[in-house]
């Protein structure tokens, strides 16, 4: 909290934005072959675990005596799969991260990715709306997404009581709550948007879903015959799993105990620092090294990532190290943590701002 | 195109609905190129096949092309993509030798050029490269007539040598002059080829000219384009149809010195971008969507002028980091207000809200 940190001048705000500009600089500066190869290496590993998941589900299903081993394999394959291809390759190259590049396959405005949710809608919900205005309330979304009282500023409703429940729900079907989150079905409850707008935006979501749904539960099921059962529940596990994952990974990054919101006075002519400071106050790490790097799609690296959301993902690593530093000197509070400590935090807000809260009385934030 | 007019085509069309909901081109791409790095959904590509060089500090590479590749006319310009440094760069050459399946580009080390030095020194046999769309206007008629006169400056001689060929297929003109000039007789690029060509069709005339080295040979001329040595070398030049291709300059004084007097004048300049620090004034910037050229000044982010003039492109957080407002960039100078770097490569992605204009531009908006 607020507390944590200095309070900054607006001389030393400037030089902090400053510093971070630098560093952003010099990190763009020096992108080049070995950030090309990276991206490439995962894509190569999106393909082959995929493949490797469904041909190993097809094993299970027509060699009976491996079934259970080959079927778990195959499940946790196919997860690998579309955990990497959502958080280290979609996620990122949809934010431009790879635009430099100028593959046509890697841009971020045409981009489409392996989810339920269109890549358009998602540029929109956050790319623009939560990277622009990160934990501003009323104007990011992605607090709560609408669903959940997770800050004691939200105003409490009866309705919270049962969010324990439907937070389970939620990191269940996580990737269509993403999808559908721009249609804003609350207002179209709330009769403030038409029936027709919604049908009309709900189309290429509608589509899209008929595909990814067509693909895991039609397609590759009927591929394998008779064991169509198998597929069938292996490609809904590998789903249930990415869902789950994506969900912890993303309720870590903001909503943990430290994290701070904002009301919306505080963007009015908001400089370069105060922006940084924001995404700082708002946004918290993971620790745990390369290989939860690479499966939470660098958003163990989330403070970073709200830095540069468009400075390759592969880089936060290295870049973090000087944030870090940067931030110890200007007496800033870096929030980083184990994903178990992290998660923790999180599940304790979700339980405890189930029922009537307030927040801290503190001075406002600077 | 040809291609889609034959049965193969057909099929692609009629399955390509249902293919698209299957399979992204990306995953496609991925899996068939293990096997072939040729094969793709839709992108051209083509591998070197041979290289050589046709003068100091140039390359000569054989091009076999995809399905996917246009086919160039004779004369026209092909765009061809490069990896380098992870970047893709892309520039456009003539083809020459176009026969089934293959191309051939010659291309020339300019200093600081990332391109040309790239294809010169480091692109070897079995690299596979991506192509793009032919254009250019510089043809001749189906059965040319007349005295013809072909005016090269350099590697200019590409497009010129690929139009020769051409005619010495479908039949020569009565009488075609060309004229080649190059600093070094090393640089006079298919001289054995186009004598071996002039000597079997008799109303072809090759001259040779040098600019800086003298050549103690008479069938080489020495000097600059200039009426006398155009009068010494082929005659009389009013009202024959002319066509040039060299560096902006040479074709500034070609067309000075011939567009009065003959019958039609076409030329292709190849120009370096122009580099300006200035950050006042104004330049055009095109729509390319739109179809329309506007007036915006350079000292504001492109975003922010085109609001100005009444467009509203897509925008988002203003400060260049969602991309909502990113477009594609085909050609001219960009400075990023944050870093104050010039951009001269044509961008897929162009952040309009954080750059502003160094010259005139093509978008794609």
């Amino acid at each position: 909290m607020s507390n944590r940190s200095r309070a900054l001048g607006p001389e030393e705000l400037a030089r902090f934005g400053q510093e971070l500009d630098d560093l952003r600089h010099r990190t763009v500066a020096s992108l080049g072959q070995h950030d090309a190869n990276y991206i490439r290496r995962v894509i190569a590993a999106v393909r082959w675990c995929a493949f490797g998941g469904r041909a190993l589900l097809f094993v299970g299903a027509f060699v009976p005596t491996l079934l259970w081993p080959a079927w778990s394999i195959g499940v946790l394959l196919l997860a690998a799969s579309k955990i990497l291809e959502n958080m280290e390759v979609g996620h990122n190259v949809i934010h431009g991260q790879y635009d430099w590049m100028g593959d046509p396959q890697l841009q971020g405005r045409s981009y489409e990715w392996d989810i339920v949710a269109t890549s358009q809608n998602w540029r929109e919900t956050h790319n623009f709306r939560h990277h622009t205005y990160t934990n501003v309330r009323g104007l990011d979304d992605d607090i709560g997404y609408g669903l959940l009282r997770i800050f004691p500023e939200q105003r409490w409703r009866p309705f919270y009581l049962f969010q324990p429940l439907i937070a389970v729900v939620f990191a269940l079907v996580f990737q269509w709550g993403v999808a559908i989150q721009n249609l804003k079905l609350g207002r179209w409850l709330a009769g403030r948007t038409t029936t027709a707008k919604l049908v009309r935006q709900a189309r290429p979501v509608l589509l899209k879903a008929g595909r990814k749904l067509g693909k895991d539960y039609l397609l590759f099921p009927l591929l394998a015959g008779p064991f169509f059962l198998p597929v069938l529940l292996g490609n809904m596990a590998a789903n249930v799993i990415r869902n789950v994952w994506t969900y912890v990974v993303i309720f870590c990054g903001h909503f943990t105990a430290d994290a701070e919101t904002f009301p919306k006075e505080c963007i009015r002519n908001e400089s370069r620092g105060h922006w940084y400071l924001r995404q700082l106050r708002g946004s918290s790490n993971l620790s745990g090294g390369r290989w939860l790097d690479l499966f939470t799609g660098n958003l163990s690296y989330q403070i970073e990532h709200h830095f540069y959301p468009d400075v390759p993902a592969n880089r936060y690593a290295a870049m973090a190290r000087e944030v870090r530093e940067i931030c110890a000197r200007y007496g800033q509070h870096y929030n980083t943590g184990s994903l178990p400590r992290q998660f923790g935090q999180v599940v304790w807000r979700i339980l405890r701002h189930a029922f009537p809260s307030r927040p801290p009385l503190l001075p406002a934030t600077g | 195109m040809p291609d889609s007019q034959t049965s193969g085509g057909l099929l692609r069309r009629a399955f390509r609905p249902v293919a698209d909901l299957l399979v992204s081109p990306a995953v496609f791409d991925f899996w068939v190129s293990r096997f072939n790095r040729l094969w793709s959904w839709q992108r051209p590509l083509a591998r070197v096949i041979a290289r050589h060089q046709p003068g100091p500090g140039a390359v000569t590479l054989v091009l076999r092309r995809n399905r996917h590749c246009p086919r160039p006319q004779p004369g026209q310009h092909i765009n061809l993509t490069v990896e380098i440094d992870g970047r893709r760069l892309t520039r456009c050459y003539s083809p020459h030798s176009l026969e089934d399946g293959r191309m051939t580009i010659s291309v020339k080390a300019v200093e600081d050029g990332r391109v040309s030095r790239h294809l010169c020194e480091r692109v070897r046999v079995g690299d596979v490269l991506e192509l793009g769309t032919a254009f250019g206007q510089m043809n001749t008629s189906k059965e040319p007539h007349g005295r013809w006169l072909m005016l090269a400056a350099g590697s200019g001689i590409t497009p010129l040598y690929s139009l020769i060929q051409a005619l010495a297929e479908r039949g020569m003109p009565p009488r075609l002059d060309l004229v080649h000039w190059a600093q070094r007789r090393s640089d006079l690029w298919f001289e054995q080829e186009l004598r071996e060509l002039a000597a079997v069709h008799p109303g072809l005339h090759v001259h040779h000219v040098t600019t800086r080295e003298q050549v103690t040979d008479d069938t080489i001329a020495h000097g600059r384009l200039d009426a006398a040595l155009l009068q010494q070398l082929v005659g009389d030049v009013s009202g024959r149809p002319v066509m040039a291709c060299g560096p902006a300059g040479f074709i500034q004084t070609a067309q000075a010195l011939l567009d009065p007097v003959a019958a039609s004048f076409q030329a292709e300049a190849f120009t370096p971008p122009v580099f300006t620090e200035a950050a006042d004034g104004e330049v055009d910037v095109t729509l390319a969507r739109r179809g329309l050229t506007l007036r915006l000044p350079r000292g504001q982010t492109l975003l922010a002028a085109l609001e100005a003039a009444g467009i509203r492109p897509d925008s988002g957080c203003r400060m260049g980091i969602c991309n909502s407002c990113a477009c594609g960039k085909r050609s001219g100078l960009t400075h990023d207000v944050h870093t104050g770097q010039t951009e001269s490569e044509p961008v897929p992605a162009l952040r309009l809200c954080i750059n502003r204009a160094g010259s005139d531009l093509v978008l794609d908006l």
